[in-house]
C-alpha cells in the first residue's frame, strides 16, 4: 500500500462520511416537513382543542388479615372532585391560571352545593409542587354530591371525579397498636418532584402499617388520555397498570385479641400472648388504645391533640415500648441461673423472717411474719423475697446477668414493629455510669427480686414465659405469618388454603437460642410455677381455671418514690401445663398486686381461650 | 506555550470563517431560546439561566480560540496525559460525584458549579484515538492494534455506563467507529466488530425483550437473564429505554408533548416567546432548556426556524469534513472526523427524539442546549478542527505536488 493510495482511500472515506451526514440531515428535514407542514392541522388542533390528561390510577394497599383470614385492614373507595391544573393553564403570569382555577372551583361549589374547602394558598402550593397531579378540591364527598354531579353533567374543563382508596379497619379499635395507621407522605421539597407523576400513596406511619410498608404499599399507575375542552375523554394514549400491595397474614388471632383487649379495658397496661412452640404472637394489646380509622382520611387537629397529649398516652404501645420493673416475675431467672450453675438444688433452703438484712439495708418480704425455712419450689410459689435475696447472693450476679441476658433481657426481641424498647439489665458498668458507684451486693438483691434498675417490656416477659414453657427455646416473637401476593393467587383461594393450616404452632419458628437447660432445672422451675396457680394458697391462685392446669408467676413491682407506694401488677402464665400452647405476660399499671389485680383477668382470658378452642377449630 | 500562541495569532486569518459564523449564530440562538423556554418559570434562578449560558458561551469561545491557535500536532504529546486525567476524573465521580436523579455524573467544583467528567472524556478519548491511529508505521490491519484501540474506547465507556449515563457513553461507539473507518481499518475487521457489537446488543435485547413476548414465565425470564449475565434492574432500564410505552406517564408524556409542540409550530412558527404549548407547563425544568430546546425553537419559529438551525449544523459538519479532507496529516483528519461524528450523533439523536422518531434518551443538542461541560467539550472540539484547518494551508499545494511527483 503506497502513501498516495492510502491518502486517496482516506479522503474517499471522509467523503463517504460526509454523504452519510448530509443524507441523515435530509431525512430530518423530511421528517420535520411531515410534522410541521404536512400534518400541521392535526397538531394545531391538538393544542387548541385537546390536551393530554394524566390520570392517576392508585395502587391499592395490601390487606392485613389475622391468622384465620379475618380482615383487620382493608380499603374502601372514596370519591373526590379533582382539578387537572395543566388543562387550565392560561397565558401570561401565573396569577391568570390561579384565577381560572378559582373560577372553576367556585362554579363547582355552586353546582354541587359544596362549601369551598381549599384556599388560594393550597392552589398555589399545588401548582408549584404537584402540578402534574390532580388537585383534589373536595375529598371523600358523599353520594348526594356524586348524584348531583351526574345530574348536572358538569360541563367544566379540567374537572373530573377521582376515586381514591381509603384505608379502613373493619374491626375498629381492635389491635390498633399492632396495626398502626397510615398517613399521606409529605413531599420532598425538591422542585423536580412537582413533575414526577409517580408519587407515593399513603404510607404507613405507625405499627405494622409502617413496619411492613414496603410489602403493603401499592404502586400507582396512570393513564394518558386525550380530552377536549369540556373534558370529554376520547382517546387512550397509554396505560400503566397500578400494582396492588401484598396482602399479609398475621399470627394474631382476632378472637384472642378481643379477649385480651376486654381484659385490659379501662386499665393502663399491656398484654402479650405468644405461642411458645414457635414465637407466633397470638395477641398483643396495649391499653388505652385508639381507633386506626380515626386517622383516615385525615386526623382532625383536635383529635390529634387529644391522642398525643392525653395523660394515659393512648398512642404509646406499652407492649413493646413500655418498660416496667418486672418484680417477682423475674425470680424464675434467678432460680434457673442457680440451678443451671449447680449453685443450688431443689433442696436449697433459706430462712425467711419477713425480711432480709444486708448491712443496714432491709429487703422486706411481702409476708411480714416470714415464711420460715422454705425450699426453692415453695419460695417460687410463695414469691418469697428473703429467699431470693439470699439465693441471688449465693449465685452471684454474673451468673444471673448472663442467664437474664441469654433470655433476652436488656435487648430488643426483634419483633417486626418499630419503636421497641431494650428494657434495662443493669451491670457494674451501668451502675458506674449512672449512679457513680460500682456493683454492690444490695444491687444483686434488688435485681434478684426484680427491682432496682431492672426493667423489661411486656413482650420480653412474654418471650421469657414462652421460653420456660417450651423448656428452653427462645424464639423471636413474630407478627407476620405469611405474605399473599394477590397477583399470583386469588385471595379467596388463599384464605381457603389457610383454612386447612390454621392450627397453631404448625409453622416453624425463628429459633434465636436453645438454652440447653437440664431437664431437672426445667422441671423444678415449672413445678414451682405450677404451684403458684394450682396450689391452694399460691400467689396466683386467682388465675386458676377449672379443668385447665397452668403454670405462672405473679409480680408486684414498686415504682416511683417508696413513700408513694405505687405498684405495677404483673403476671406471666403458660398453659396447658403439660404441653403449653399459650404463654402470656400481662402488666397492669397502678395495681394492688399481681395476684389480686392481674390474676383474675388472666382467668377470664384463659376461660375465653378455652371456649374458643372448644367451639373452634383446634 | 502562551508565547507561542500569541506569536501565531496571525493564523486566525486562515480560520474557516463560515463555520465560525455558524457556531456563533447557533450559540446566540441557544441563549435566546433558553431565555424563551425559561420565561414562564416561577423561579428566579431558572429565569436567569440564559445569563449563565452567556457565561458558558464566553468560556466556550475562549476554549475555541485557544484550541484553534494551539497547533493540534502538539496534542500527540499530551494526549496520553489528557486521557489518563479524564479516566481519573471518571473514577473520582463514581465515588465523590453528586447524585442527581439517581445518577452520579457531576463533580462539584465550587458551590453549585460542577463539571461532568463524562463530557470531557469524550474529547480526550477522541484525541487519544486520533493520535494512536496516526502513529508512523501503525498497522491498522493487525488485530493487536485494533485491540488497543478498542481498549481505549471501552475503559471510559464502562466507567460512564457505571454512572450511569447511557446516552453519553454510547456516543463513544459511533465516534470511534467513524474514526476507524476513515483511518483505514480494513473492512473485514470493521465488519467483524460491527457484527460482534450488533450481536451482543441483540443478545442482550433479545434476552430482555423476547422471552416476555414469547410467553416465557417469570422464572424462565429470570433464568435467561442470568444466562446472559444481567440483573433484574438492567432489564427494567433497558425496557424503559426501548419501550417507552411502558412508561406512558413519564417518557411517553414528554415525547407526546414535544411532538405536539413541534407540529403546532407549523411552517412559520408562532413567534418568539409565544409558544402556547408553554413548555414549562408540561416539561420538567431540567429538560426544557436542555434536551428539549429544539422543540421550543420548532414551536416558536416553525419549519423555517428548525431548518435554519439544522442548516447551521450542516455548515459546521460539512465544514469539518472539508477540513478533514484538506488536513495536512492523518492525525488532523482523524481529529476532524471524530469531532464531526460526535456533534453529528448528538444533533441527529436529539432532533429525532424531539420529533418522536427515537425514544427519549436525554442527549443535549450541541451549542443550543443549556449546559457548561458540554459547551466546553463542543467548543474545544470545534477549536481543534479550526486548528487543523489553520495549520493545513500549505497542504493543498503539496498534495498537488506530490501527485505530480508520482509518490
Amino acid at each position: 500500500m503506497t502513501l498516495s493510495t492510502d491518502l486517496e482511500g482516506e479522503l474517499l472515506r471522509a467523503r463517504i462520511v460526509s454523504v452519510v451526514i448530509v443524507t441523515a440531515f435530509l431525512f430530518l428535514v423530511a421528517a420535520l416537513w411531515r410534522v410541521q407542514v404536512r400534518d400541521v392541522s392535526a397538531y394545531r388542533s391538538n393544542v387548541e382543542k385537546q390536551s393530554i390528561r394524566r390520570v392517576r390510577l392508585p395502587g391499592t394497599r395490601g390487606m392485613i388479615l389475622d391468622r384465620n383470614g379475618v380482615c383487620l385492614a382493608d380499603n374502601r373507595p372514596s370519591y373526590c372532585i379533582a382539578i387537572y391544573m395543566e388543562e387550565l393553564w392560561q397565558a401570561g403570569p401565573l396569577k391568570n391560571t390561579i384565577k381560572e382555577i378559582e373560577r372553576i372551583i367556585d362554579s363547582l361549589s355552586g353546582i354541587l352545593d359544596l362549601e369551598k374547602v381549599v384556599s388560594r394558598d393550597d392552589i398555589i402550593n399545588h401548582l408549584n409542587r404537584r402540578r402534574s397531579l390532580p388537585f383534589l378540591a373536595w375529598s371523600d364527598v358523599d353520594d348526594g354530591v356524586i348524584a348531583r354531579w351526574a345530574e348536572s353533567g358538569v360541563n367544566l374543563p379540567g374537572v373530573d371525579i377521582y376515586v381514591e382508596p381509603v384505608r379502613m379497619y373493619p374491626q375498629g379499635e381492635l389491635a390498633g397498636h399492632v396495626l398502626g395507621y397510615v398517613a399521606r407522605a409529605e413531599l420532598d421539597k425538591s422542585i423536580e418532584e412537582s413533575y414526577d407523576f409517580y408519587l407515593p400513596e399513603v404510607a404507613g406511619a405507625y405499627g405494622l402499617e409502617m413496619a411492613l410498608n414496603d410489602l403493603l404499599k401499592g404502586v400507582p399507575g396512570g393513564r394518558l388520555m386525550r380530552v377536549n375542552v369540556i373534558g370529554l375523554k376520547h382517546k387512550d394514549e397509554g396505560t400503566l397498570l397500578p400494582a396492588s400491595g401484598t396482602d399479609v397474614v398475621l399470627t394474631l388471632d382476632s378472637r384472642i385479641q378481643q379477649l385480651v383487649e376486654d381484659a385490659l379495658a379501662g386499665q393502663k397496661g399491656a398484654c402479650v400472648v405468644i405461642d411458645p412452640r414457635n414465637g407466633d404472637i397470638l395477641s398483643m394489646a396495649s391499653s388505652p388504645s385508639f381507633d386506626s380509622n380515626s386517622f383516615m382520611p385525615t386526623l382532625s387537629r383536635s383529635e390529634w391533640e387529644r391522642l398525643s397529649t392525653a395523660e394515659d398516652k393512648p398512642l404509646f404501645n406499652r407492649a413493646i415500648a413500655g418498660v416496667y420493673p418486672p418484680g417477682s416475675v423475674f425470680k424464675p431467672v434467678v432460680a434457673i441461673a442457680s440451678l443451671e450453675n449447680k449453685v443450688a438444688s431443689e433442696n436449697t433452703s433459706f430462712n425467711c423472717v419477713g425480711f432480709f438484712q444486708l448491712g443496714d439495708v432491709r429487703f422486706h418480704c411481702w409476708r411480714t411474719r416470714g415464711h420460715g425455712i422454705i425450699g426453692l419450689k415453695k419460695a417460687l410459689e410463695q414469691s418469697c423475697n428473703s429467699y431470693f435475696c439470699q439465693l441471688g447472693l449465693l449465685c452471684g450476679y454474673d451468673r444471673i446477668f448472663n442467664m437474664a441476658r441469654a433470655l433476652g433481657f436488656g435487648w430488643k426481641t426483634g419483633i417486626e414493629l418499630e419503636g421497641e424498647s431494650d428494657g434495662l439489665l443493669p451491670d457494674g458498668e451501668w451502675n458506674r455510669r449512672n449512679i457513680g458507684v460500682g456493683w454492690r451486693k444490695g444491687d444483686t438483691c434488688n435485681v434478684s427480686i426484680g427491682q432496682g434498675a431492672l426493667a423489661a417490656t411486656p413482650l420480653q416477659m412474654a418471650v421469657f414465659a414462652a421460653t420456660i414453657a417450651n423448656g428452653g427455646y427462645l424464639y423471636r416473637p413474630r407478627l407476620l405469618a405469611r405474605k399473599v401476593n394477590r397477583g399470583t393467587q386469588g385471595l379467596k383461594e388463599n384464605r381457603e388454603g389457610h383454612e386447612r393450616r390454621r392450627m397453631y404452632g404448625m409453622s416453624e419458628g425463628d429459633l434465636v437460642r436453645a438454652m440447653e437447660w437440664s431437664r431437672e432445672t426445667v422441671r423444678i422451675v415449672k413445678e414451682g410455677m405450677y404451684d403458684v396457680i394450682q396450689a391452694d394458697n399460691g400467689t396466683g391462685k386467682r388465675a386458676h381455671v377449672s379443668g385447665l392446669e397452668m403454670g405462672g408467676k405473679t409480680g408486684t413491682s414498686q415504682y416511683g418514690l417508696l413513700s408513694e407506694g405505687k405498684k405495677h401488677g404483673w403476671m406471666i402464665v403458660f398453659a396447658p401445663f403439660d404441653e403449653p400452647r399459650y404463654a402470656i405476660a400481662m402488666v397492669i399499671e397502678d395495681a394492688v398486686s399481681g395476684g389480686v389485680t392481674v390474676a383474675p383477668r388472666i382467668k377470664t382470658l384463659m376461660e375465653g381461650i378455652l371456649e374458643i378452642e372448644n367451639t373452634g377449630i383446634n | 506555550m502562551l508565547k507561542d500562541l500569541f506569536k501565531d495569532i496571525r493564523l486566525l486569518k486562515r480560520m474557516n470563517w463560515p463555520v465560525t459564523a455558524a457556531v456563533a449564530l447557533l450559540m446566540m440562538i441557544g441563549v435566546v431560546f433558553i431565555y424563551s423556554s425559561c420565561f414562564v418559570s416561577q423561579e428566579q434562578p431558572v429565569r436567569m439561566l440564559w445569563v449563565k449560558q452567556i457565561v458558558w458561551g464566553v468560556v466556550g469561545i475562549i476554549c475555541y480560540v485557544l484550541f484553534s491557535l494551539y497547533d493540534y500536532r502538539r496534542l500527540s504529546r499530551i494526549s496520553l496525559w489528557l486521557y489518563m486525567a479524564s479516566i481519573c476524573l471518571l473514577v473520582l465521580v463514581l465515588f465523590t460525584g453528586v447524585k442527581i436523579y439517581g445518577a452520579r455524573r457531576w463533580l462539584r467544583l465550587y458551590g453549585t458549579l460542577g463539571i461532568q467528567p463524562s463530557e470531557l472524556s469524550k474529547l480526550s478519548t477522541l484525541i487519544m484515538l486520533a493520535v494512536l491511529m496516526s502513529r508512523p508505521g501503525v498497522k491498522l490491519w493487525q488485530m493487536r492494534e485494533v485491540g488497543i484501540i478498542l481498549l481505549i474506547v471501552i475503559i471510559p465507556l464502562v466507567l460512564i455506563l457505571k454512572e450511569p449515563d447511557l446516552g453519553t457513553g454510547m456516543i463513544l461507539l459511533p465516534v470511534a467507529f467513524a474514526m476507524m473507518f476513515v483511518a483505514g481499518v480494513p473492512f473485514r475487521i470493521i465488519g467483524v466488530l460491527a457484527a460482534a457489537g450488533l450481536l451482543l446488543v441483540m443478545l442482550i435485547l433479545g434476552a430482555v425483550l423476547l422471552p416476555e413476548r414469547l410467553g416465557v414465565g417469570e422464572v424462565g425470564q429470570t433464568r435467561i437473564l442470568r444466562l446472559v449475565g444481567l440483573k433484574d434492574y438492567h432489564k427494567v432500564r433497558i425496557e424503559a429505554f426501548f419501550q417507552p410505552e411502558k412508561d406512558p406517564l413519564g417518557a411517553g408524556w414528554s415525547k407526546m408533548q414535544s411532538e405536539i409542540a413541534v407540529g403546532s409550530g407549523g411552517p412559520w412558527g408562532k413567534g418568539f416567546n409565544r409558544g402556547t404549548q408553554k413548555m414549562l407547563g408540561f416539561l420538567p425544568r431540567s429538560v426544557a432548556p436542555t434536551d428539549f430546546i429544539y422543540s421550543v425553537i420548532a414551536e416558536e419559529e416553525g419549519f423555517f426556524g428548525s431548518v435554519v438551525a439544522l442548516l447551521l449544523f450542516g455548515i459546521i459538519l460539512v465544514g469539518g469534513i472539508h477540513t478533514a479532507i484538506v488536513a495536512e496529516d492523518r492525525m488532523g483528519r482523524l481529529l476532524c472526523i471524530g469531532v464531526v461524528a460526535m456533534i453529528f450523533c448528538h444533533v441527529f439523536i436529539n432532533i429525532a427524539m424531539t420529533i418522536g422518531l427515537l425514544p427519549i434518551t436525554g442527549l443535549p443538542l450541541p451549542l443550543l442546549s443549556y449546559g457548561g461541560s458540554f459547551m466546553i467539550t463542543t467548543m474545544s472540539g470545534l477549536g481543534i478542527v479550526q486548528s487543523v484547518h489553520m495549520h493545513s494551508y500549505p497542504l493543498v499545494q503539496s498534495l498537488r505536488y506530490s501527485r505530480k511527483a508520482g509518490w
